[in-house]
């Protein structure tokens, strides 16, 4: 049936001229040739496609064909491939680009990822031929050709495992690579014209503004393309070395964006240091944030950075420290979001550009550059809340890395402003740890400074010698704060000799008593009673049986009520959170000991 | 020393409600010293001062100005003081200084290989560009922008920054506000003035190289 519709119509079409054919007739030409298709008559549609009175009509109207084409296409093992891919390939020479294009573009749109890989296997190179053929119209349909082929990429799941980037399972490698050949031609094009431009310069002459203009917009396109593979997906996965991966399809694509950035006149320094170039706004297109997201430009630095790719042509001439300062935007960004990816990303970033620079040299005005301060914070908030332990232990490493590469006032300044700003008792008691060992060091012979003795140690020391809630602070809540502080005294009280009470804290001495040792000491007193109690009536309870209480409040996960804390877990906990009173006593009570023993010689 | 203003209004004048608020703190402004205005509060933008003023203290300054002949150059401070008003406070650079300790005789010395125009010198924040190649002392080049036979020649850039901005090693920094435009220079640049003790891992520079750079300075902005 569909058969004689499309014959008829073809008929009735042969005799009129190309601009007169009914609307009608591009129905019937469309819904009968599909149908042909689809039931298996591809053999009768090839040869009315490929019939020499039939070719305006072709020109036409062919391009409504390619709908059940590329799904016989896909399936390879149809028994009407042959003939479905001779009228393919047919009606991609005669069809006019324009339509050809849409109607390529919109087969590419799937679902799910097998479809989605193997439809952009087969249609990149068409479209490629397309869009070649496009003229001025180029530019902007070669953007949204690889706006719509990098959304259907985005759907692809990604190889996370080395294994899984050589098996490549959902084809997402082959992918990468076909897009680069994909955009080859029009890259060697973008190349050649600025070629042109440096040696006739931008000759008004020679090219029309028109053509300047297509010439900009290409460049503009690519860079677009180039910056979102940046982002997705070159941030989201794990590119591995030469050593442990020696061909690596991710590696090589990431290679060709690089390759692709320089190709199209964009220098690989600008863009990586671009947070603190104050580059020129670009006439044209984009606005500047638009055409540089910071996200891509966080991923290039990493690609730059960590993996060295494009090493050999970047210049090493630029300081480690104004390095640092332009990657530490890139730092933020990434540390800022709560993937784990990212995380890692910032992480390493972090690390490599802080291993450039040389122990205890940068200044403390660096401070007053804000991401010096709030990168730490995001740090901090790696080290305690990131699911992933292997995060967290590397959060800690890099941290202490930056720490050692700060000069002695800048550490000074940067513990004053981590005691205020982390609210965190751990990470408090790490930063105390810190503070005691530059004490030690500034000790040693020939270290002196005013940071860690002398003048400006005692405010510093006020602040860590300290309750924050007087006697009533949760001694277990504070416990690694607590305990570190007094490590640190009771170091102090040993190292300094009265005699000579470098750090000062001899004579500062009778205000620690009263602003942290007693009230530390009461505390201790209050805590014990109040668990020693618990105890008693948490024991006594267990005793009589008595109904478990009502607790005052109930933890679910998932859906799921967790049970409540058995008697037994109560007095554990209980005996655990006594004996932690006695471990803080026990300093406590030596470090009185030693005061003692220097009051009275 | 300006000769003695005249007064400009009589007192009937001054009084009179068609005298307006700004002319009479104009006057003063011109012809007052800077502790005059000051103590009288009509320091600032005319505008300001007229909000803030009333006529009558306008009249009771305008007449004090004349009896006590605090006129403007009468101040032993006015000089100073007007030249501190007239500079303009340049936006403050967005560069944070890097710590310029005095270290002793440079760590580098620079051979010329081509004179320069000797007059185009670059001063701290000019952009500078300029082809280079570096060599470590055993002669390896571990850098250079110039293009080879080997590579696409027409796409190299001569390497564009601004200088004395500690944006590169300080060796370059020092040793390029020493050329002027047109000029190829050999510096030999000491580890403390380059990479120093870390080198550039995962780069050709190790530990403690001197570094060695041919640089010629194309251009100046």
């Amino acid at each position: 049936m569909a058969l004689e519709q499309l014959s008829d119509v073809v008929q009735r079409c042969q005799a009129l001229s190309n601009d007169s054919y009914a609307t009608e007739d591009h129905d019937v030409f469309t819904i009968a040739g599909r149908s042909c298709i689809e039931e298996g008559n591809s053999a009768q549609v090839l040869s009315i496609v490929l019939d020499e009175k039939n070719q305006d009509m072709v020109r036409c109207m062919g391009w409504n064909l390619l709908p059940p084409l590329i799904p016989v296409l896909l399936k390879k093992e149809d028994k009407n491939l042959p003939q479905c891919l001779a009228i393919f390939n047919h009606l991609m020479q005669t069809c006019r680009p324009k339509e050809l294009l849409i109607g390529l573009l919109e087969q590419l749109e799937q679902d799910d990822p097998d479809t989605i890989a193997e439809s952009l296997h087969l249609l990149l190179s068409p479209l490629q031929k397309v869009l070649l053929c496009l003229g001025s119209r180029k530019p902007s349909s070669l953007g949204m050709t690889l706006s719509s082929v990098l959304d259907q990429v985005a759907k692809l799941p990604l190889p996370l495992t080395k294994e899984q980037e050589e098996d490549d399972v959902f084809s997402l490698c082959r992918c990468c690579a076909d897009l680069i050949d994909f955009v080859r031609p029009f890259v060697n094009e973008a190349r050649q014209n600025l070629l042109t431009t440096k040696t006739h310069g931008k000759n008004i002459d020679t090219m029309t503004t028109k053509q300047n203009e297509m010439e900009d917009e290409l460049r503009t396109e690519l860079l677009k393309f180039c910056m979102k593979t940046l982002s997705h997906p070159l941030l989201e996965v794990q590119l591995r070395d030469p050593d442990t991966l020696p061909v690596s399809p991710l590696r090589m694509f990431a290679t060709d964006i690089l390759e692709t950035l320089r190709a199209i006149g964009e220098s690989l320094p600008s863009l990586v240091y671009q947070p603190l170039l104050r580059r020129k706004q670009v006439p044209g297109f984009l606005e500047e944030e638009v055409r540089y997201p910071k996200e891509s430009l966080a991923s290039l630095a990493h690609l730059v950075f960590v993996h060295h790719l494009a090493a050999d042509t970047f210049p090493s001439v630029f300081s480690p420290v104004f390095s640092l300062r332009c990657t530490m935007e890139h730092i933020l960004l990434l540390l800022s979001r709560t993937e784990d990816c990212r995380i890692q990303k910032g992480l390493e970033l972090y690390e490599k550009s802080l291993v450039r620079v040389e122990d205890s040299s940068l200044p403390a005005d660096l401070l007053e550059i804000k991401t010096f301060l709030t990168v730490p914070q995001n740090l901090v908030k790696v080290m305690t809340m990131c699911p992933r332990h292997d995060l967290r232990t590397r959060g800690l490493k890099v941290f202490q890395l930056s720490i050692d590469k700060f000069n002695t006032e800048a550490k000074y300044r940067f513990f004053q402003y981590m005691l205020k700003t982390s609210r965190h008792s751990g990470v408090e008691g790490y930063i105390i740890k810190n503070i005691k060992n530059q004490i030690d060091i500034a000790l040693q012979p020939g270290n002196s400074n005013t940071w860690f003795e002398g003048v400006h140690l005692l405010p510093l020391l006020r602040k860590v010698l300290s309750l924050p809630d007087g006697p009533e602070t949760d001694l277990l809540q504070y416990l690694d704060r607590i305990m570190e502080s007094l490590n640190l005294l009771r170091y102090l009280v040993i190292r300094d000799k009265v005699t000579e009470n470098q750090t000062g804290i001899w004579t500062e001495l009778y205000k620690i008593e009263d602003a942290f040792m007693k009230p530390l000491r009461v505390g201790i007193n209050m805590s014990r009673a109040h668990y020693e109690r618990e105890l008693h009536t948490t024991m006594e309870a267990k005793k009589k049986k008595a109904k478990e209480e009502e607790s005052v409040l109930s933890v679910s996960v998932g859906d799921e009520k967790l049970p409540n804390m058995t008697s037994e877990s109560q007095i554990q906990a209980l005996h655990s959170a006594l004996h932690t009173f006695d471990m803080i006593e026990s300093v406590l009570v030596r470090i009185e000991e030693l005061v003692q023993v220097k009051d009275d010689p | 020393m300006a000769a003695e203003p005249t007064r400009e209004w009589s007192d009937e004048q001054l009084k009179s409600d068609d005298l307006p608020k700004k002319d009479l703190i104009k006057f003063i402004q011109d012809n007052a010293a800077h502790s005059f205005l000051n103590e009288h509060k009509l320091l600032g933008n005319i505008k300001n001062v007229a909000k803030t003023a009333k006529k009558e203290q306008l009249v009771i300054a305008y007449n004090q100005l004349f009896q006590s002949k605090r006129f403007k150059g009468t101040d032993p401070v006015e000089e100073v003081t007007e030249e501190v008003k007239a500079v303009k406070l340049e936006e403050k650079p967005k560069e944070v200084k890097t710590e310029v300790v005095d270290e002793g005789p440079p760590k580098f010395t620079k051979s010329v290989l081509k004179k320069g125009d000797k007059t185009n010198f670059p001063k701290k924040g000019d952009t500078v560009s300029c082809w280079y190649t570096g060599t470590l002392e055993d002669g390896t080049v571990f850098d250079t922008n110039i293009p080879t036979a080997a590579r696409k020649k027409k796409q190299a850039k001569p390497l564009s920054f601004k200088v004395g901005m500690g944006r590169v090693i300080r060796g370059w920094d020092e040793g390029l506000l020493t050329m002027s435009k047109g000029e190829t220079a050999r510096l030999e640049i000491e580890p403390e003035w380059a990479y120093g003790k870390k080198g550039l891992p995962d780069s050709k520079i190790p530990p403690n190289a001197k570094l060695i750079f041919e640089v010629e300075l194309v251009a100046v902005d």
